[in-house]
């Protein structure tokens, strides 16, 4: 794990770890034999397009909207067992595998909030995990809603 | 007043007439027959006039004959001799002179009108007073099987109204100018017209009304949420109960049926084209009927060895007996149609294939495939998908071991996840194979529950146990990998999100086991994938339903067209049906028009 020395250093972290989500879900795209699923992946990878581009715009600003707000867990992600990654995965599965990458990075910023001592560096990574939950939480809302209708 | 002392005006009510003026009454009774008797004038001459005491009879007897169409000048009470026309009313009817008597109802004197007009059957309270009173007829309730008896059998739980339920039920419905009933039904069924043929004893001719909209009425009467469609827009149910639509319909069509009163139409023009319908369940049925009965040449492929669907397999037999399937089915093979079972479309024949052979194709196949919750421990012995649990039970009537050869899944301790109808149809099913202990599992709450409330109600009596706002995490196996226990979390309501809907949301360290020895997972079901894998071009959206024009039901491909569960995912029988009958319409159109 990298060392970090300032903000900026965070930042670059989290932006190039937003930039792996793009090109994770843009192979994803490309290896699906399902054209609406390959439409799916495209548009987590414009969703992590979009989180990136909110980073290099924080960099660039030195504004970060926090918030107190706890965001809702709805645990959805915790329990489901891991989805294997294939040309044939189906919507639901999509939605899992999001969800999970995205509480993994909850969990990156989190464990990594605790490494640090300087006090701005430690708010920022827990916005940054806050922001992981919120895009967490899309996903699950989603399965919530439409996977498990019956429960 | 206590409901137990409530007396109402039903259907065929003897009514004590009375004079408004010297108040005695008109009722007479003559060698056993019960009249109410009045003078009346016609043609300026002085006449007798009988009526039938009883409400909304319409036998008249007069003592000169009058015709259909002609209206008496006067009615006069044959003790004072007083006029009885009100000057101030008009028959609702035809607008013509009415009079006005007393009756005695609900311990007062309510107005009573009599249309003068022959043949106008017009006569009653005002409508203010008609809604106080009906009003007052409580909800026919349906004769059950005993809840203790029934659990030990798999006989049909609902008996069916009786003649004299139905028609105090019947009775209720209000008529009314502007039914917002018949928008509630997805097929349109003229709910107000089978009623009043009820009304009329004419409970065949009920049952033919119900069916030019809807083909499988017995089928609808027992399983249509009607609460959520006809029944949730009655204008009874806004002050008190609605009228038992789905109850009055079942009896119509079980009537029919008995009495052996269905009748095929002749059809006269044939059509020398050839339709395939994929799939027997509701929605392959109802385009198979409507198509055969414009003269089409219809084959229905089903891909097991028994017709009907889900309306087989899924249904348990204590709700929908499948005699009731079969009958209903072979009222399709009187019209005509064929029937070729265990055809797996997109194994056996390509859909590009069938457009070989037919004119236009319809897939209804319906969204069989199982869901699971993806935790750990689901592939333990033991864990069974709804699907293949009421498969088995159902289709392969595992319930009847050793007759049928189908060991039955048992367990002495069951748990089943989910909420909806098919998690209380095999909760319910659970229960009659013995088992001791049967829990419902279900992540919300009590007000989210999606099976219809009936079901909820009868898994209750049975003795089936509801855990909600509880989530299983894991299952966990014995030392030879069958499942032993389930370990489930705590759940709360959170606060509402964007979309004012409270989540169920996990409670911390709240988890806590559940022991069982057979769970079923009955979380939903997805598209069944067999007929995609030949079929690439057939267009799909991002959940694998087929995409279909919404006016048509036609699919990317041309002449394909599809409907129900397919295409919407987990919906109803009558949704199914609705649209086919928007594809079988979509079809005729353009099939004509070549």
């Amino acid at each position: 794990m990298d060392n970090f020395n300032s903000v900026n250093d965070i930042l670059d972290f989290a932006i190039q770890s937003e930039q792996e989500a793009v090109e994770f879900y843009t192979k994803l795209s490309q290896n699906s034999n399902n054209s609406q699923m390959q439409k799916v992946f495209s548009d987590f990878a414009h969703e992590e397009m979009g989180h990136k581009a909110r980073l290099m715009d924080i960099k660039e600003t030195g504004i970060m909207e926090t918030s107190s707000e706890k965001v809702m867990d709805m645990k959805v992600a915790d329990y489901i067992a891991h989805v294997n990654i294939s040309p044939n995965m189906t919507y639901g599965d999509a939605l899992v595998v999001a969800m999970k990458k995205e509480k993994a990075a909850f969990k990156l910023y989190l464990a990594l909030s605790e490494r640090v001592n300087d006090p701005k560096m430690k708010e920022l990574f827990l916005s940054l995990a806050q922001e992981e939950s919120r895009h967490k939480l899309r996903f699950e809302l989603e399965y919530d809603e439409n996977v498990l209708k019956e429960n | 007043m206590a409901d137990q002392e409530v007396k109402y005006l039903k259907f065929k009510t003897y009514l004590n007439a009375y004079c408004p003026y010297c108040h005695q009454s008109f009722n007479v009774e003559k060698k056993e027959v019960k009249q109410l008797n009045f003078k009346a004038v016609y043609k300026g001459q002085e006449i007798t006039v009988s009526l039938s005491p009883y409400l909304d009879v319409f036998e008249i007897e007069t003592s000169v004959p009058i015709n259909e169409g002609e209206v008496l000048d006067d009615l006069i009470c044959p003790h004072c001799n007083k006029s009885l026309i009100n000057k101030e009313m008009v028959c609702g009817e035809c607008g013509n002179t009415v009079a006005q008597v007393i009756i005695s109802a609900l311990s007062r004197l309510i107005p009573f009108f009599i249309c003068l007009k022959r043949g106008c059957e017009w006569h009653g309270l005002t409508k203010a007073d008609e809604r106080r009173i009906k009003l007052k007829i409580p909800r026919q309730d349906m004769p059950e099987q005993d809840k203790t008896m029934r659990i030990h059998n798999h006989l049909e739980v609902p008996y069916g109204y009786t003649s004299e339920l139905a028609s105090l039920e019947a009775g209720r419905c209000l008529q009314c100018k502007t039914p917002g009933c018949v928008d509630g039904c997805p097929v349109n069924v003229d709910i107000p017209s089978f009623i009043k043929l009820m009304r009329e004893n004419d409970y065949d001719g009920a049952a033919k009304k119900i069916k030019e909209k809807n083909v499988l009425p017995a089928i609808c009467g027992r399983v249509c949420p009607q609460e959520n469609q006809c029944e949730a827009k009655c204008v009874l149910g806004f002050k008190d109960k609605p009228v038992a639509i789905g109850k009055l319909e079942r009896f119509v069509a079980d009537y029919e049926r008995k009495m052996d009163l269905v009748r095929i139409p002749v059809i006269k023009n044939k059509i020398n084209k050839r339709i395939a319908v994929v799939g027997s369940g509701p929605g392959g049925l109802t385009v198979a009927a409507d198509m055969a009965q414009l003269g089409y040449s219809v084959t229905v492929f089903e891909a097991s060895h028994e017709l009907g669907g889900v309306l087989t397999y899924g249904i348990p037999e204590f709700r929908l007996p499948k005699s009731i399937v079969q009958f209903e089915i072979s009222y399709l093979k009187e019209l005509g149609v064929r029937f070729e079972l265990n055809h797996v479309i997109g194994n056996i024949l390509t859909i590009d294939e069938l457009l070989e052979h037919f004119d236009a194709v319809y897939i209804g196949v319906g969204a069989g495939l199982p869901l699971f919750m993806g935790i750990e421990g689901e592939s333990l012995g033991n864990v069974f998908s709804s699907n293949e649990y009421l498969t088995r039970m159902n289709l392969m009537k595992a319930y009847k071991f050793p007759e049928y050869d189908t060991p039955m899944p048992r367990g002495n301790k069951v748990v089943v996840i989910g909420g909806g109808n098919v998690a209380m149809d095999s909760a319910r099913t659970a229960i009659r194979t013995g088992s001791t202990e049967v829990t419902v599992i279900y992540r919300r709450s009590p007000n989210e529950l999606p099976a219809r409330l009936e079901e909820v109600h009868h898994a209750e009596e049975e003795g089936v146990r509801f855990r909600l706002l509880t989530s299983p995490v894991r299952y966990i196996g014995t030392d030879y990998n069958m499942v032993k226990s389930v370990e489930c979390i705590r759940m709360e309501l959170g606060e509402p999100d964007a979309s004012g809907r409270r989540r169920p949301v996990a409670i911390e360290n709240s988890n806590f086991i559940i022991e069982c020895d057979l769970a079923i997972v009955a979380i939903g079901t997805g598209p069944n994938p067999i007929i995609f894998r030949t079929a690439p071009n057939l267009k799909r959206n991002k959940w694998g339903y087929i995409d279909v024009d919404p006016e048509t039901n036609e699919t990317s491909i041309p002449n394909v067209y599809a409907g129900g569960d397919i295409v919407t995912g987990s919906a109803t029988v009558i949704q199914a049906m609705g649209a086919g009958r928007i594809a079988a319409n979509a079809m005729h159109k353009k099939l004509k028009g070549n």
